[in-house]
């Protein structure tokens, strides 16, 4: 693959398997259950980078429950502890009301709204593979965000600033072109040339990625939630980050008691931050392909990386009886009952 | 009762054929403020480093691993509202379940006192 390079490394990198889920039409239950599976029940013990965008409520290999929903856009995902109580965290009318589907993960933090361009990474390190980063949340976290995240935001904004310059210029000659023919219609002759197009470009001002408090943020605007699984000899961690969203969908989700500090008494809105009003490179399925790439360049440059078919890594889940069979038995995502 | 340490970072107590496990000081410090501790194994025979439970703190569930085999036999309920009492005091009202020790020889290959400050130093 044709990767920038950052950087040389002498010292051996961890092998990691790649697996790349987008257009597998694996719904988001269906990846948290391929994920618990991967990280506790590989044989091979391998190590994971798997990136894709699923579909919120329908699935390819589960059962599809019966549900009266009015709104099937979304799905909402919680948390083992925020699990246990979601009335602290959701609308439960609304929710109700409006038949969303909510499950609860096999990992720590909140609630969250998930949706089909919502972006989704995951990184699965043994120990033994990953002896540079202490299986602690901290660890993990500053692991991610400057061994891959930093990488990939960095190249996003290249790309988008790019963009926004190319699109500029083509502008420009646009303008030009009109100014010309205009000037021979108008039959202006010698001496004269078409006005000049003096406007200086524009470079967007493009906040940069951080993790900030255990968030990565855009600038002061968080844009993906990330949450962790800590088993013996492993770690997940996990991350979906927002391309797009639909305000009515992140209205389910009510202002926690408990929040990190820099968000301050910000609602939804003026707290999340939409990639694609920052990164965006003019069509959605461009940008989003390019974001993966992004990512996958990062795992290229940070590991030893062997890509792997999904019909080989869901010989794990048949080993376990199959999806529906580790959905019902020993997975811990679970739907809740609201 | 002298306490006995794993390597995951968990105590055990012995009062008779009951032990009191929990996590240490050195644990609930490098997990953060804990949010959630999920104990559903009571009733249920584990072996030695099967897990009995998690515990969640800043976005992250950590398993917790049974310190020798035994009956879970109780939890400590208490933590279910209260989860922030395994930081403010681990080794007493922290204490998470006991169980109903089936083998007491599994104590002697656990780290004294001397042996876990070491381990974590």
């Amino acid at each position: 693959m044709n990767c920038r390079s950052f950087s040389t490394q002498s010292k051996p990198k961890p092998k990691v398997s790649f697996l790349n889920l987008q257009g597998s039409g694996m719904s988001a239950i269906e990846r948290l259950c391929l994920e618990e599976a991967l990280l506790s029940h590989d044989p091979l013990k391998r190590s994971w980078a798997i990136v894709g965008t699923h579909e919120p409520r329908y699935n390819s290999y589960l059962p599809n429950p019966e549900f009266n929903t009015s709104n099937e856009s979304c799905l909402i995902i919680m948390g083992v502890g925020a699990g246990g109580k979601p009335d602290s965290l959701l609308d439960i009318e609304k929710v109700k009301r409006d038949g969303v589907l909510a499950v609860k993960r096999f990992s720590g933090g909140g609630a969250i709204v998930v949706d089909d361009s919502t972006l989704w990474t995951t990184f699965i390190g043994r120990n033994d593979d990953f002896p540079h980063v202490d299986p602690h949340s901290e660890s993990i976290m500053a692991w991610s965000a400057n061994d891959v995240f930093h990488k990939v935001f960095a190249n996003m904004k290249a790309d988008a600033l790019h963009h926004n310059i190319i699109s500029s210029e083509k502008k420009n000659m646009v303008m030009d072109t009109t100014k010309s023919c205009q000037a021979a219609l108008d039959n202006e002759t010698s001496g004269k040339h078409p006005t000049e197009d003096n406007s200086t470009l524009q470079t967007t001002e493009m906040p940069d990625f951080a993790l900030r408090e255990n968030d990565y943020v855009i600038g002061e605007r968080k844009v993906g939630d990330n949450a962790q699984l800590i088993v013996d000899g492993a770690w997940l961690h996990h991350t979906t980050f927002l391309w797009d969203y639909e305000e009515e969908n992140m209205s389910y989700l009510t202002l926690p008691s408990k929040r990190p500090e820099y968000r301050g008494e910000r609602d939804h809105d003026d707290f999340l931050v939409k990639l694609r009003s920052t990164y965006a490179l003019g069509d959605d399925n461009s940008s989003k392909r390019a974001f993966f790439y992004h990512v996958k360049c990062a795992a290229f440059e940070a590991f030893e990386l062997e890509e792997v078919l999904l019909k080989d890594a869901m010989k794990v889940v048949d080993d376990l009886g199959g999806m529906k069979a580790w959905f019902e038995g020993g997975c811990r995502t679970k739907i809740l009952d609201l | 009762a002298e306490l006995k340490y794993t390597k995951d970072h968990e105590w055990v107590r012995v009062e008779g054929d009951t032990a009191i496990i929990g996590i240490t000081e050195f644990a609930q410090s490098e997990l953060g403020d804990i949010v959630f501790v999920e104990i559903e194994t009571e009733g249920e025979t584990l072996d030695a480093e099967e897990v009995f439970g998690s515990i969640e703190a800043v976005k992250t569930v950590s398993d917790l691993f049974m310190p020798i085999s035994g009956e879970v036999t109780e939890f400590n309920e208490n933590l279910e509202a209260n989860p922030e009492v395994v930081n403010s005091d681990p080794y007493g009202d922290g204490w998470m379940v006991k169980i109903a020790v089936s083998d007491a020889s599994q104590l002697d290959g656990l780290l004294s006192a001397e042996a876990y400050a070491d381990l974590i130093k």
